[in-house]
């Protein structure tokens, strides 16, 4: 009894030690759900794409989030995240959605395309009509970076696809864009964010496959 | 061929300058052993007192195993990288014999080295104090390798070796069957046998947890006790591991002390408990150090 209640005293004390001074406890802050978000994210506005996700451990795993934060008027920066695992789980289809907008006050947590919050505002662009009768959104030239920065590429937001998205948040709901361009199967997040997709990460190895490649590359 | 000749001839220089320090360390030897005094600086009798000769040339082979640390670089100068030698050799010669005597005087606080070695040339605690010397000599080169030339970092780490030292051959008598002073009174083998693998597998243990990168040292000293404290979790499970995969029949007369049969048994179980130890601990040190985990960075 002796015996097993030091080895217990050991595995704690190990743990304290190892968690006090662990790499991912110092640098990574960690993110429980979408409302923690503000903890992490100070200023306004400011928008978080989550742009890859990624799980470590074998039986035990943490969940991993790497969001690109758009704060103010030209402030880009890459933020990776701890996360839980019912708000990794959650968000694995949410792939190059932003799932947290704040501006002024008021803050949304509905995964919505990029730049959602923008829209219609007309501090930040107008609706213009071009040449084919279309009505599509323009940013004022102050923030002519922003599509760059959104990952929009040649992607310009229609009044029909701001009138959808606006219909689908009032429903809580996520909106993937009229044509499922953003989220995980979106042609223009997989061309903005071509990281989460890399060949590797996608492709899922059977034990056959691994064995005649380990013994390739090893003997 | 000159070049090539003139590089020989430094060689030849600096083994006959180790031999000088060892000459030294003789001396040293006998500012802890003042009752050596006879026997150390006069010609020594192997068959008088094998104990004592394994008890001294133990020390020899510590030495050895610390000056192996030490680098000459000639680039910077034959004589600096001499004096560079001498400087370090003979800091090393003082921890090793100061680290030998602190950690004898734990583990042997019941015994006397004139009576054990001297009077009753006690083989057992001749050869436990063998083990003593390597791996007192193993740690104290590893700690220098680490101080890289820094003589404040090599007092710190050295103090800090010696503390995990001092802990872990308490943990003996956690971990063995075997009485420690009653057995070594006795001048029984087994023990000797079964605390020279412990203390070799605890040798090997420590030298690994130091054996890391290190650019803060309270960082690194905080990481050398994680590793400790982590190879304190893993060593029993090896050694509970291996007792269950070989397990062992002891004798039904084994409480009969004096007969052949008895003493027989007990000797391979010294063997086989010295051969879990080290075994465990080496399977420890693995566990410890050779599992890369990688980070979240590749990925991201």
């Amino acid at each position: 009894m002796y015996k097993v209640f030091l080895y217990t005293i050991l595995i704690i004390s190990y743990l304290g030690l190892a968690k006090a001074l662990s790499p991912s406890e110092h640098g990574v802050q960690y993110l429980q759900n979408a409302r923690s978000f503000s903890k992490i994210i100070k200023g306004s506005p400011s928008t978080a794409i989550l742009i890859d996700t990624h799980a470590t451990g074998f039986l035990i795993k943490t969940y991993y989030q790497k969001y690109r934060v758009i704060s103010g008027y030209d402030n880009v920066e890459e933020l990776i995240v701890r996360t839980s695992k019912e708000f990794a789980k959650k968000n694995m289809k949410h792939i190059g959605l932003s799932l947290y907008r704040k501006l002024d006050t008021t803050e949304e947590f509905i995964p919505l395309p990029p730049g959602s919050m923008y829209l219609g505002n007309r501090e930040y662009g107008e609706w213009k009509t071009n040449k084919a009768g279309l009505t599509i959104w323009k940013f004022n030239k102050v923030f002519k970076n922003f599509p760059k920065y959104l990952g929009w590429g040649k992607f310009s937001p229609d009044m029909e696809f701001f009138q959808q998205m606006r219909s689908k948040a009032s429903l809580n709901q996520a909106f993937y864009g009229l044509n499922n361009e953003f989220g995980p199967q979106g042609k223009i997040t997989k061309k903005s964010f071509p990281h989460f997709f890399r060949e590797e990460r996608m492709k899922k190895v059977d034990m056959k496959t691994l064995l005649i490649e380990y013994f390739k590359e090893n003997f | 061929m000159a070049e090539i000749f003139d590089r020989l001839v430094i060689r030849l220089l600096l083994a006959a300058f180790v031999c000088v320090m060892i000459y030294l360390y003789r001396y040293a030897h006998v500012i802890f052993y003042p009752s050596v005094k006879r026997q150390v600086l006069k010609k020594i009798n192997p068959a008088e007192n094998p104990a004592d000769t394994l008890h001294l040339f133990a020390r020899l082979v510590g030495i050895s195993i610390i000056f192996s640390s030490i680098t000459f670089n000639e680039s910077s100068g034959f004589f600096l990288s001499l004096f560079h030698f001498a400087v370090w050799g003979t800091i090393a010669i003082i921890l090793y014999l100061l680290s030998l005597y602190i950690i004898e005087s734990i583990v042997f606080y019941n015994f006397d080295y004139t009576d054990e070695i001297l009077k009753r040339k006690n083989m057992s605690y001749a050869f436990i104090s063998f083990c003593h010397a390597i791996v007192t000599a193993y740690l104290t080169r590893t700690v220098m390798m680490e101080a890289e030339n820094s003589l404040i970092i090599l007092l710190v780490l050295w103090l800090y070796m010696l503390v995990i030292v001092g802990f872990s051959v308490k943990y003996y008598t956690f971990i063995s069957r075997l009485t420690f002073n009653r057995l070594l009174i006795q001048k029984n083998l087994s023990l000797c046998f079964s605390y020279g693998g412990f203390i070799l597998g605890a040798g090997f243990i420590i030298a690994s947890c130091f054996d890391q990168e290190h650019y803060d040292i309270t960082v690194y000293c905080i990481q050398v006790l994680l590793k400790t404290i982590l190879s304190l979790i893993i060593f029993p499970l090896f050694k509970k591991g291996l007792v269950r995969i070989f397990p062992i029949r002891m004798g039904e007369d084994r409480p009969m002390e004096g007969q052949i049969d008895t003493e027989m048994q007990s000797l391979g179980y010294g063997f086989y408990e010295g051969c879990l130890f080290i075994s465990g601990a080496i399977l420890t040190t693995m566990i410890v150090n050779r599992i890369q985990f990688g980070t979240i960075y590749p990925f991201f």
